[in-house]
């Protein structure tokens, strides 16, 4: 078993997957963390501008912020979502302005969390795609199936060695989004950051912010809290898409179902959020995240533990199902 | 029964509503060269790809050296190497690493057995090479040697000399030959091409839409040979040739034509003109393997 998993190791390396992925990461997240501070260095030269002030400081930006929310709620051509959804981020301002912490000044590992957060509904998922899309469509079309499975080693054993080679992947690719997110941005903004404090645990009770749940974490700890929600999010991803390569026999089609149900799954949160079967779909689920910052949800009723619940058996699922379509397979390629 | 490397009871195969195995039972003694032979489409492929365990029989039981490959999956695969169709693999990697994924994936096969493997395709040279980079024959070569790695008692060749030119099947043919006779390894191959079947295997099947035609060794086969005689009196002398030689004949115009041993023509000949017949005219010819493949084929439409 152990030499198995070993050999699909060494195809995901000898593919080359793990330096595109690389790749990627150190370009896009260059590219954030580059506009992060251009963005940063705008507000601030602004503000020191309509102040008239060159005395800039986190709390008057904070606070001029807020009152820019406040007045936008007075528009009359916001909806009713929109004014919800600015109703808690001036909550959750307010909080901040109150407990002393800085929402504004960009780090290093404020950044690798905005990342992952941003990231989690889509680029993430894209990496985890890379890695898991041909894992097993990939032998269809090749051909090299007919390899593996004429060997005297059981068809589940054959897949089970896939899969564990996939979650040990799929974990190195969310460490490294870390380490890469890390470094990179601490070359842009020259601010580690990670012994500043953290507001998390806000709570939204019938839409409105409660924020007395809220603990105050390190910014090192809020980092690991984050990158197990992503990671936990990965696997359950690499498990949805190793079974769509189960079920299809050419990669270009795995690749397709699963960017078209990403892609088409967003959509149908924004459009379609009171249909209730929308919720129990894996990708209304996939942002963990926003239950920890408190921002607005588009589908009532849903909470931390209804998400991971529902993508734990869609996982549960995609495995049971890639197991029993594998190991019932005929192999006419 | 257990004895045979290969035991192939009754097997059918149903792929939609298509029966493409019809009911196929045949059995391979250890070091035998056994032939499938059959036109495109006839189920050759399909029947080895259920031997090597790619497709699940609908019915009817695969055995191999005794495990069954239903129950015993592992144990009967220890047995088995193959090459079915294209031998394809991993092209981004080089050929030893191939080897050794697919090394790794059976029990006790050493570094020396995978030398021993590429020594005996001849492939020491380009081992070390990319995949991608090999020609045809060299991927063919590389097939035979990960299909031997494991030192098993059946091979399974799926058409190995297709896309091969005529040096490459040359060399594939004494390789495959040397292997049976050196390691006493025996090997199924299926091919439509007969030349290949008569100069390779000692046993041959003849296979047609799924259901076996004919079993029988290669030898036999051509050895029955066609005679025919012209005599004065052809109806008197069918019945002579039955009453005296129980030899069955048919009449064609003015010949008598028959099938049989060649060594007993002398004894039959002199027997006609003993008896008195006018014997004008007597032929015989060995038929070939191509003559009785059509013979057993012909006249069958595609279903």
């Amino acid at each position: 078993m152990y030499k198995l998993i070993q050999n699909e190791i060494s195809k995901i390396f000898l593919k080359k997957k793990m330096v595109l992925i690389a790749v990627l990461l150190f370009l896009f997240i260059g590219l954030f963390s580059y506009g992060e501070k251009y963005t940063y260095e705008k507000t601030v030269i602004r503000f020191e501008e309509i102040t008239q002030d060159s005395t800039y400081d986190w709390k008057n930006l904070a606070d001029q912020q807020m009152r820019e929310l406040e007045r936008r709620l007075d528009s009359a051509y916001i909806s009713e979502t929109g004014i919800r959804s600015i109703q808690i981020q001036i909550e959750q301002m307010k909080y901040f302005i109150e407990n002393d912490i800085n929402p504004i000044t960009p780090s290093s590992a404020r950044f690798s969390v905005n990342f992952v957060e941003n990231a989690i509904i889509l680029f993430i998922p894209l990496m985890i795609i890379i890695l898991a899309s041909d894992l097993v469509s990939g032998e269809f079309s090749t051909r090299t199936i007919k390899l593996l499975l004429t060997r005297s080693v059981a068809r589940w054993k054959v897949l089970l060695s896939k899969y564990i080679a996939l979650l040990m992947m799929t974990t190195i690719v969310i460490l490294m989004i870390g380490v890469i997110s890390t470094l990179e941005s601490y070359m842009f903004f020259g601010l580690a950051g990670f012994d500043e404090p953290v507001a998390t645990g806000f709570n939204l009770v019938n839409g409105v912010l409660d924020s007395n749940s809220v603990i105050m974490v390190n910014r090192m700890e809020y980092m690991v809290l984050i990158y197990s929600l992503a990671w936990f999010v990965s696997m359950v991803i690499a498990s949805i898409t190793f079974m769509i390569s189960v079920l299809v026999k050419s990669t270009a089609a795995s690749i397709g179902i699963v960017m078209a149900s990403l892609i088409g799954g967003q959509f149908l949160q924004f459009f379609l959020s009171d249909w209730e079967i929308i919720k129990y779909f894996f990708v209304s689920n996939l942002n963990l995240i926003r239950y920890m910052t408190g921002s607005y949800q588009f589908i009532e009723g849903m909470t931390m533990k209804f998400s991971i619940s529902v993508l734990g058996v869609w996982s549960l699922l995609s495995i049971v199902v890639s197991f029993i379509v594998f190991s019932r397979k005929d192999v006419l390629a | 029964m257990d004895d045979h490397v290969l035991n192939v009871d009754n097997i059918t195969k149903r792929i939609g509503k298509k029966e493409i195995i019809k009911g196929i039972s045949f059995h391979i003694d250890k070091g035998q060269i056994f032939g499938f032979l059959g036109p495109n489409g006839a189920g050759k492929s399909t029947t080895l790809r259920m031997i090597v365990g790619l497709l699940k029989p609908t019915s009817g039981k695969i055995t191999i050296c005794g495990h069954s490959i239903s129950t015993s999956f592992t144990s009967a695969m220890a047995n088995v190497g193959c090459i079915i169709e294209e031998p394809d693999f991993y092209n981004y990697a080089t050929g030893m690493k191939n080897l050794e994924m697919l090394a790794s994936m059976s029990r006790n096969v050493t570094r020396k057995d995978i030398f021993h493997a590429v020594e005996l395709v001849g492939m020491e040279n380009r081992i070390g090479d990319r995949v991608s980079t090999y020609s045809r024959g060299m991927k063919q070569r590389l097939g035979l040697a990960q299909a031997l790695l494991h030192n098993p008692g059946l091979l399974v060749l799926d058409e190995p000399t297709n896309g091969l030119d005529p040096q490459g099947i040359f060399e594939f043919r004494e390789l495959v030959k040397t292997l049976s006779l050196e390691k006493n390894i025996s090997i199924l191959l299926s091919s439509h091409i007969i030349s290949e079947i008569q100069l390779m295997c000692t046993r041959v099947s003849i296979i047609r839409d799924g259901l076996l035609i004919k079993t029988a060794d290669v030898k036999d086969l051509l050895s029955s040979s066609e005679v025919y005689w012209v005599l004065d009196e052809p109806e008197k002398g069918k019945a002579f040739l039955k009453e005296r030689f129980d030899i069955n004949s048919r009449l064609k115009g003015n010949r008598i034509e028959a099938t049989m041993d060649l060594n007993e023509l002398e004894s039959v000949n002199s027997s006609i003109v003993q008896e008195g017949f006018g014997l004008k005219y007597v032929n015989s010819k060995t038929r070939t393997l191509e003559e009785l493949f059509l013979d057993l084929t012909e006249n069958q439409e595609i279903t």
